[in-house]
């Protein structure tokens, strides 16, 4: 039992962590390319969004 | 005036010149991994060799470390199927916690995995041997189907989940697996170095700070109990994580 | 000295999650403690908890990289 604890607890940060990374670093790039400075804001609500839903519909939702 | 002349230690402090011959090969780390290896294996054929029904001293320190591995870690994590994996799961335990246990032994004191190297070469295997034995489960397409493509979502929406996803699996869990054990072995070697050489350098001050000295040392002392608890515990948890990997992918659905 | 405000505005906001965290936990603990079975019920909230806390750890770190 405490270990699936151990294993969503780890799982969740990994979402996260991913989440922002992916989706922020798209938004980098994509700053880069056009010469903005507001697509990695909009990249990490985006990569924010997906990986606290992700952890919802895997977690919370049953 | 004291402060000045006092160098801090630094990520330089974790880079050793060869021991012998001029190649890396002969450097500190390397040379502790090669000493772990002799010191397990000598460890557990001595306490295996002479198998008795009533088990000596060192026969049961022996089991005592294989059957924490095999039923907390394995029966427990990954259910009917965990016989296996036991080897590979108490190799790594067994490799983790010796290498990490170096970092408090006086003389010897450096945990190995605090070089990033030789983490990312542990999580290297985990990685291959999770991905390995899902594959052989389920299929090639049917399992990167099954992590990719999260079940009762509308279409549209995996355009944004589905990136989320394969990064999880195949990039970030490998990344923390190995920088969790790097930067715990890394900032608890780090503390213990402030420590001594912070006391190292006030004795060379005056009387006042002698003593004062004194406190630094014994706190270096103290913290190097707490770290060997911090470095048992992360063996503990690389091969946790290990095997959670492995039964995650040898279950049906995720 | 040198080094940039930015690694101390980390530190700071990592506070807040910290204490966060742990106030979900202890709070999880003690109603399983308390009453065993109602942990099906508990776990999906106390997860949700600290995800939202860790989302706000890790909002920390990425503005601490993206803001020069």
């Amino acid at each position: 039992m405490v270990k699936q604890d151990d294993n969503a607890f780890w799982t969740i940060l990994a979402y996260l962590i991913s989440g922002l990374a992916f989706w922020g670093g798209v938004g980098a790039l994509a700053d880069h390319f056009f010469k903005l400075h507001i697509l990695v804001f909009v990249g990490l609500v985006v990569g924010l969004t997906a990986g606290l839903s992700l952890i919802w519909l895997r977690f919370i939702r049953e | 005036m004291a402060g000045d002349g006092f160098v801090p230690p630094s990520s330089a402090d974790f880079f050793f010149h060869p021991i012998f011959g001029t190649n890396i090969l002969g450097t500190k780390p390397v040379l502790l991994v090669g000493l772990s290896v002799v010191l397990i294996s000598v460890f557990f054929i001595a306490s295996s060799r002479k198998a008795a029904i009533v088990p000596s001293r060192l026969q049961f320190a022996g089991e005592g470390v294989y059957s924490f591995v095999r039923h907390s870690l394995g029966e427990e994590v990954i259910g009917p199927e965990f016989l296996k994996f036991i080897p590979f799961l108490f190799t790594l335990f067994t490799f983790v916690l010796c290498n990490n246990i170096f970092g408090v032994i006086p003389l010897l004191q450096f945990p190995t995995m605090s070089h990033i190297g030789f983490p990312i070469a542990l999580a290297i295997f985990t990685y291959f041997v999770y991905h390995t034995v899902g594959i052989r489960r389920h299929g090639l397409v049917k399992y990167i189907k099954d992590i990719c493509f999260m079940p009762g979502v509308p279409k549209y929406i995996y355009v944004i989940l589905t990136p989320v996803e394969f990064a999880t699996y195949f990039i970030i869990r490998p990344a923390t697996l190995s920088l969790r054990l790097f930067a715990n072995m890394f900032a608890g070697h780090l503390l213990l170095l402030v420590f001594t050489m912070g006391g190292k350098y006030l004795l060379t001050s005056t009387i006042l700070m002698k003593i004062l000295s004194i406190f630094s040392f014994g706190f270096a002392v103290g913290l190097s109990f707490f770290e060997l608890g911090i470095e048992c515990l992360q063996a503990y948890i690389f091969t946790l994580l290990t095997a959670l990997y492995i039964a995650g992918a040898l279950a049906d659905e995720h | 000295m040198t080094g940039t405000m930015a690694i101390v505005g980390f530190g700071l906001s990592t506070i807040g999650p910290g204490v966060a965290t742990g106030l979900v936990f202890a709070a999880y603990i003690n109603g399983v403690a308390r009453q065993p079975e109602a942990r099906g019920l508990l776990q999906p909230i106390a997860f949700l908890g600290f995800a939202l806390a860790e989302a706000l750890a890790l909002i920390g770190l990425v503005l601490a990289f993206v803001l020069k």
